[in-house]
């Protein structure tokens, strides 16, 4: 029972703490020279949009194994990291949006890895439809695989959008083949210590979705098992009698 | 289906100008990027139409007569294609007469109008497929396909572009070949685990 308990609150508390750290440290982080303290909103809107594109990887990776093994285990890895990433994403464009306001003076322009960024966001929301579409777990798991394998498509074009076209958008701050284009060391220490917080975040979030998808089918399964009442069961035939 | 996406387009054509200014530059500059956006997005109503979609008698009919699912689905692509070539064609001179669009490199453009195609009824059927005999039916192919044909449209306006401005395109024919392929792959694979269920 105690063991049992445990599993059920570690991830809410490496969860919390990691934030708790992420959260200080981007606090105390100097005010950039130029947006001052808007550059704060970056220290979630870079692991959001990072966990996004590592969530809907995870979930093409899950589809792909599911197809290979037809193991519904895969099926919950994809399903579960498909709702995180599509939330993230979520973020990542609503923080955007929030930082676009002062800094460019719109909440929206027409940048490449913006919009794509947006249709991917879409993407992922048809494949989470499809998975409404049936409750039998097979057929559920197979089609939703085959869409996460095709959605995989769009994950390249959105990263290579800054470098294919001319946009507003900066390229990489962090991966770069010459180095983080962010020199300040505490900057740079409150984004990298954002993104691992983000990504134990995602793990932890994973861990129970994983969980609660396993009970929701033991619960559809358990529904399935018992026995009910047929329609027109109480039907009976009528009885002729008197005249005859 | 052709008789009412063809029509359908061809409204949708006339109604931007009146939505947006009959300024005769500005259309001839947005016209080949209207006449895309109005292929993907009707052209997905000729994809998932009777040709891409199978009925669950025909699936019953195609297992018992053997026939390979994978060959199902490269049939119902090809008859889906076709369909949508005769729609980008039709649709093509109308934009070109209404709009006043320039046709440069006609052979590529010809080239783009068949990889477009092809993507696109690979798409529909792939997807059709996928939510074949789902409650949400076919109300959900637009949803799936209109996001992931976006590199077709990609690849179609800057192929477009590269020809009036002089600059490569040879990048862009290969981004829209290479998704055809993955996705002409991932239907050929597939095709029998969706079958199945």
């Amino acid at each position: 029972m105690t063991v049992q308990t445990r599993s059920r609150r570690w991830p809410w508390v490496v969860m919390g703490l990691s934030l708790a750290v992420a959260f200080t440290l981007s606090m105390v982080s100097p005010a950039d020279s130029v947006q001052g303290d808007l550059v704060r909103i970056m220290y979630v809107h870079v692991p959001a949009a990072w966990l996004a594109y590592t969530a809907f990887f995870v979930t093409f990776v899950g589809s792909l194994a599911y197809l290979l093994t037809k193991n519904l285990r895969w099926d919950r890895v994809a399903a579960a990291s498909a709702e995180i990433g599509v939330y993230f994403t979520g973020l990542a464009l609503a923080l955007g949006m929030i930082w676009a306001k002062p800094t460019w003076g719109v909440w929206w322009t027409w940048d490449a890895r913006l919009t794509l960024t947006f249709i991917m966001f879409f993407v992922y929301l048809g494949y989470l439809a499809l998975r409404r579409t049936t409750d039998d777990p097979i057929a559920r798991a197979s089609r939703a695989a085959v869409l996460g394998v095709l959605g995989a498509i769009q994950i390249p074009i959105v990263h290579f959008s800054v470098v294919w076209w001319r946009t507003l958008h900066q390229p990489p701050s962090l991966i770069r083949p010459d180095g983080p284009a962010i020199q300040d060391p505490l900057m740079l220490t409150a984004l990298i210590v954002g993104v691992v917080a983000f990504t134990i975040v995602y793990a932890a979030l994973m861990v129970k979705r994983i969980e609660l998808i396993h009970l929701e089918e033991r619960r559809l399964a358990v529904e399935r098992s018992i026995e009910r009442p047929v329609a027109g069961e109480a039907v009976t035939v009528p009885q002729l009698g008197g005249a005859l | 289906m052709l008789w009412i996406t063809i029509p359908f387009g061809t409204i949708a054509l006339l109604l931007v100008p009146l939505a947006i200014g009959t300024d005769a530059v500005l259309l001839r500059e947005i016209g080949p990027g209207m006449y895309w956006v109005i292929v993907m997005l009707f052209g997905v109503l000729v994809s998932v139409g009777r040709s891409s979609m199978e009925t669950l008698p025909q699936q019953d009919a195609s297992a018992l007569l053997g026939l390979d699912p994978a060959a199902g689905f490269v049939g119902r692509t090809v008859s889906s294609a076709i369909l949508l070539m005769i729609f980008e064609s039709v649709v093509g001179v109308v934009a070109v007469g209404l709009y006043d669009i320039s046709i440069i490199g006609p052979l590529w453009l010809l080239a783009t109008m068949l990889i477009v195609a092809i993507g696109l009824a690979l798409l529909g059927t792939l997807t059709g497929a996928i939510v074949n005999s789902s409650s949400a039916g076919t109300a959900l192919v637009p949803l799936l396909v209109a996001p992931l044909s976006v590199p077709l449209l990609l690849g179609a306006t800057q192929t477009y572009d590269g020809l009036l401005g002089g600059y490569g395109i040879v990048s862009w024919v290969l981004l829209m070949v290479a998704v055809v392929l993955v996705v002409a792959i991932i239907g050929v694979v597939s095709s029998r685990p969706l079958q199945e269920t």
